[in-house]
């Protein structure tokens, strides 16, 4: 009997490690949000208040995992009974509670180790159960109808409206056009190839025979400049003479 | 960087060019002057190979360094016309192969000893076409004068107790531009003045023979 | 002070050309403030005020067979600044850009800038280079790490070589932006950088590569 009692031991051992880790680093999330609110309240915004509840019910949930798993043996099989309670201070339970509880006595354990609800509590309890059990099935069916209605009345505005915001935000973005594709083809073609910088020269007329090449444009432009259809007014000067003929 | 003479010195019958340059060296440190490392100009020649008219010579430039300016390129057309750029240039010369060609074996060198004497920096080297020996180089810096002009009359007489009567007048290209802020770019034309009269002798030489 | 002979030159003669990444985009000048105030926040030196450039770029061509038009040219482009007339001029190359290869997100082209004293116009003259189109280039620029951003306002010139205010019209309504990085060949990482760059200036202004010969 030994040998499975230990290993048993063992499991709990292990479990009750795993536990302690998980219900410290809840503490310490409780005691800096606490702090946060008792210094911070007055830069405080509901996201953040947000955040931390969100990081509380996360490290719930994985308290939660744990005592789900398989690796915790079924604790409601175990009884947590004190030996011995004293009156005097316990150095060593100080030690290990980090000062909160200071000597294990009859004030202490009736409620930290508790299994049933307080007496009032226990009462309210009873009280509410007896009222939902007289409660007739048909009141009972038209206010969860009700209750339904209500509520998907409630989602539908809060969706509506969400479509409505998203729009709007959206128009903002697109509306305001800030390039034209047109204008980015003509500023890369003239920095690249000069186009509707060319000055019609008139002794290039000769050289117009040829097949138009993709790379010929730099001669064809040239005299057609004039008649180039752009949205943009461009007052060509023709000199009489380009002045950059050679001789 | 001063006013800079160059002149070509005529090596006299029955003497090799090496001897004779040895010779100036000693004359040059018997002055005072102080060894200070070596120098060296070259020429390349880039001739054009567009389809111009038959008549017309093709266009040749020529590209010179100067290793009193490393980080510069001087590229010389035939009408004298300097461009002083940075040594990138070589570089946009091969781009241009297909335009301008470089001429085989027509790489000109002066090379040789530099000297430092105060104020002054003077230079012997030999002159070689494609590896050929072809004449003497002087070469006479003022560095604090910028005019030739104010500076010309100090210049001749350390020229003549260096090279003699070879330098009575000054270059031909520095003397028609006496009164100009001087710049690399004349020095580096001196050059390419005596380089070309060394080529048009030994081609004179080559159609005598 | 060793000249260093024939050996320094030849080791320049005939440098790895440098590639210049780039992706090119516009925007119209009513909205132009907006991109200059952001892009003051993202790149270098945020507290100086934008720096100002003014250039007179003009490109020259010149034709192997002067007598077909379909004949190979090659195009340099002389660059000076009309606000620093003591800085010297500069020849850039571009060479052509390769495009196709759908990996690389900015146009890469060979690229060689050259700095050179003042009479490159007559000397490119002189070996048969004739003008082919000018412009003048005025705007902003900007610098982050060695990313280099340019805002400018391209105008044209109504009569040749005049650069004053009053001869200048502007070709269109926006303000072209650059984004270039100059860098030895062979690093491709660059793209990545620039393609971040990009994003962040989205959708003010999309940043994008184009193929230049699908040009119209």
């Amino acid at each position: 009997m030994q040998a499975p009692q230990s290993k048993e031991e063992k499991q709990l051992d292990a479990g009750l490690e795993g536990l302690i880790t998980k219900v410290h680093d809840l503490k310490n999330q409780i005691a800096a949000f606490i702090n946060k609110l008792e210094t911070e309240y007055e830069t405080l915004n509901w996201p953040s208040m947000l955040d931390n509840f969100a990081l509380m019910s996360g490290q719930l949930n994985s308290l939660k995992q744990l005592l789900r798993g398989d690796k915790m043996p079924a604790l409601r099989n175990f009884v947590l009974f004190p030996v011995l309670l004293s009156q005097d201070p316990d150095p060593h339970l100080e030690k290990l509670t980090e000062g909160r509880v200071v000597s294990c006595n009859h004030d202490l354990v009736p409620d930290y180790l508790r299994t049933k609800p307080e007496p009032e509590v226990e009462e309210k309890i009873n009280l509410i159960a007896n009222k939902a059990a007289n409660v007739n099935i048909e009141t009972a069916t038209k206010q969860l109808n009700s209750l339904n209605k209500i509520t998907s009345n409630l989602l539908d505005i809060i969706n509506s409206s969400k479509d409505e915001w998203e729009n709007d935000a959206g128009q903002k973005g697109s509306q305001p056009q800030t390039s034209q594709q047109q204008d980015t083809t003509n500023l890369v073609a003239a920095v690249t190839k000069g186009l509707r910088l060319r000055r019609p020269d008139p002794s290039m007329q000769q050289m117009q025979a040829g097949p138009i090449h993709s790379m010929q444009q730099v001669q064809n432009p040239r005299p057609g400049m004039g008649k180039m259809p752009s949205a943009i007014k461009t007052n060509i000067k023709s000199g009489s003479a380009h002045p950059y003929q050679r001789p | 960087m001063g006013v800079t003479c160059v002149y070509s010195y005529p090596v006299p019958d029955g003497k090799s060019g090496q001897a004779v340059v040895e010779i100036l060296q000693r004359q040059i440190e018997l002055l005072g002057a102080l060894r200070s490392g070596h120098f060296c100009v070259d020429c390349d020649t880039f001739q054009s190979i567009l389809q111009t008219s038959i008549n017309v010579q093709p266009k040749t430039v020529y590209i010179l360094h100067n290793s009193e300016q490393p980080a510069s390129c001087f590229a010389i057309t035939d009408t004298s016309l300097c461009l002083t750029a940075d040594t990138l240039f070589d570089g946009l010369m091969h781009q241009l192969k297909n335009y301008y060609q470089q001429r085989k074996n027509a790489k000109m060198e002066a090379k040789g000893q530099r000297y430092e004497l105060g104020d002054f920096i003077l230079k012997v080297g030999s002159a070689s076409l494609a590896g050929s020996f072809k004449g003497i180089i002087v070469e006479v810096e003022y560095c604090p004068c910028m005019v030739a002009v104010d500076c010309w009359g100090l210049m001749k007489e350390l020229l003549q107790s260096v090279v003699g009567s070879v330098a009575d007048q000054p270059p031909p290209i520095l003397k028609n531009r006496q009164d100009e802020l001087y710049s690399p770019s004349i020095t580096v034309s001196q050059y390419l003045d005596i380089f070309n009269n060394f080529r048009k002798l030994s081609a004179t030489n080559q159609i005598g023979r | 002070m060793e000249g260093a002979g024939t050996s320094y030159s030849n080791a320049f003669r005939f440098v790895a050309p440098l590639q210049e990444h780039l992706l090119q985009g516009s925007i119209l000048d009513a909205h132009c403030e907006v991109l200059l105030h952001r892009l003051r926040g993202l790149c270098d030196n945020a507290d100086t005020t934008p720096e100002t450039f003014s250039d007179y770029e003009a490109v020259y061509q010149l034709k192997n067979n002067l007598a077909t038009p379909a004949s190979q040219y090659i195009l340099l482009r002389v660059r000076q600044a009309l606000d620093h007339p003591e800085a010297p001029h500069h020849i850039r190359y571009l060479g052509q850009a390769e495009v196709g290869d759908k990996s690389r997100h900015t146009l890469v082209r060979a690229c060689f800038d050259v700095a050179c004293s003042s009479n490159v116009r007559d000397f490119l003259n002189e070996l048969g280079f004739k003008l082919d189109h000018e412009y003048v280039a005025r705007g902003y620029f900007f610098h982050k790490g060695r990313m280099k951003v340019m805002v400018s306002k391209i105008y044209r010139m109504q009569q040749p070589g005049k650069t004053d205010q009053n001869t200048l019209e502007p070709i269109t309504q926006s303000h072209m932006v650059e984004l270039s990085v100059v860098a030895p060949m062979g690093q491709d990482s660059i793209g990545e950088e620039m393609k971040n760059f990009a994003e962040q200036l989205k959708p003010l202004v999309v940043l994008e590569k184009f193929d230049h010969k699908r040009l119209p």
